[in-house]
């Protein structure tokens, strides 16, 4: 018997999107962290800008995909670091969509944020998100919080940067088409 | 809503970057600062070997002899603190340790077996772990 499929276009962006995501998440797990749990989550920028410019169906499906099969290749699956990986994506993932919620209203449209702003609250909520699961799960001790503070400074700092790389992203892509980031984020 | 280089930067981008900005302040204010300062000792429980330990006031001065098991140690009591002034065992550790003032503080003689450490009516701390 012989399988068949047939794949849409939808299907390969995807595909690209979550190989350029996991290439960047395995170069990124090579580099030593100055502090651990502290990372650039530069893979990060490729499921933003994914969520800007597709959607969040397709970023949803890159950031699993992502999560799963680097995991697989670093052989974390399943593994509390797999966990956490997971739980972060999927709340930042969450929490990109809960902010853009009020933005679908045509009258509000003109202020939905741009990658700077995305870029912030996927980064917050990705790190409290992973905090929360190790704190709950691994390491259920009150002082786990006294760190907190310096993990949300550097995910406020490393969401700024993201934010930017992902911007001059998108201008890159943009430019040659008349129209920019904001007007096209949705299609 | 302006750019800088070739960043845009919107007015929501603004509001979510001073909300970010706020909520690390706001945790940084909630974990590091201690907002429960140790309470104020008033009570000295000076303890041998496995004995109940007996409660001194810190209110009035006094120097307490207390017999340990190599010899005896005296305690001093003054203006709410307390040390050891003498013992009987080798190093001295516990007299070189000083006043103990803030409830929680405790010190000991080993060899002697006795240990003392200050109560407060109202303590946030089961114990301090020393930093000397």
């Amino acid at each position: 018997m012989k399988l068949h499929f047939t794949t849409t276009h939808l299907d390969h962006r995807i595909a690209l999107l979550a190989a350029l995501a996991i290439t960047i998440h395995i170069i990124e797990s090579a580099f030593p962290s100055p502090l651990p749990g502290i990372k650039p989550g530069l893979a990060n920028v490729v499921t933003l800008f994914t969520f800007i410019k597709y959607g969040w169906q397709t970023a949803l499906q890159v950031s699993l995909l992502r999560v799963i099969i680097s995991s697989l290749i670093l052989g974390t699956f399943l593994s509390p670091t797999f966990l956490l990986s997971l739980s972060g994506a999927l709340l930042s993932l969450l929490s990109l969509m809960l902010i853009q919620l009020p933005f679908y209203a045509t009258s509000l449209r003109p202020y939905q944020p741009s990658a700077i702003g995305y870029a912030l609250v996927a980064s917050v909520t990705h790190m409290s998100g992973q905090f929360l699961v190790a704190w709950y799960f691994f390491i259920p001790h009150p002082g786990l919080f006294k760190l907190l503070p310096i993990f949300i400074t550097f995910a406020v700092i490393l969401g700024i940067v993201s934010g930017i790389i992902t911007q001059l992203l998108i201008n890159q892509i943009n430019s040659g088409s008349t129209t920019t980031a904001v007007t096209q984020d949705r299609q | 809503m302006f750019t800088i280089g070739k960043v845009l930067f919107k007015f929501t981008d603004i509001v979510i970057l001073l909300a970010a900005c706020m909520l690390t302040i706001q945790l940084y204010s909630i974990f590091w600062l201690d907002n429960n300062q140790p309470g104020e000792a008033d009570t000295l429980l000076v303890q041998f070997a496995d004995n109940s330990p007996t409660e001194y006031s810190l209110s009035e001065a006094q120097t307490i002899r207390v017999e340990g098991k190599i010899g005896s140690s005296l305690i001093e009591i003054k203006q709410g603190k307390a040390r050891f002034i003498h013992s009987s065992c080798r190093n001295q550790f516990c007299v070189f340790h000083g006043w103990l003032s803030v409830a929680g503080d405790s010190t000991a003689c080993l060899p002697n077996r006795i240990s003392i450490s200050l109560k407060a009516a109202s303590s946030d701390y089961d114990a301090i772990a020393g930093s000397q």
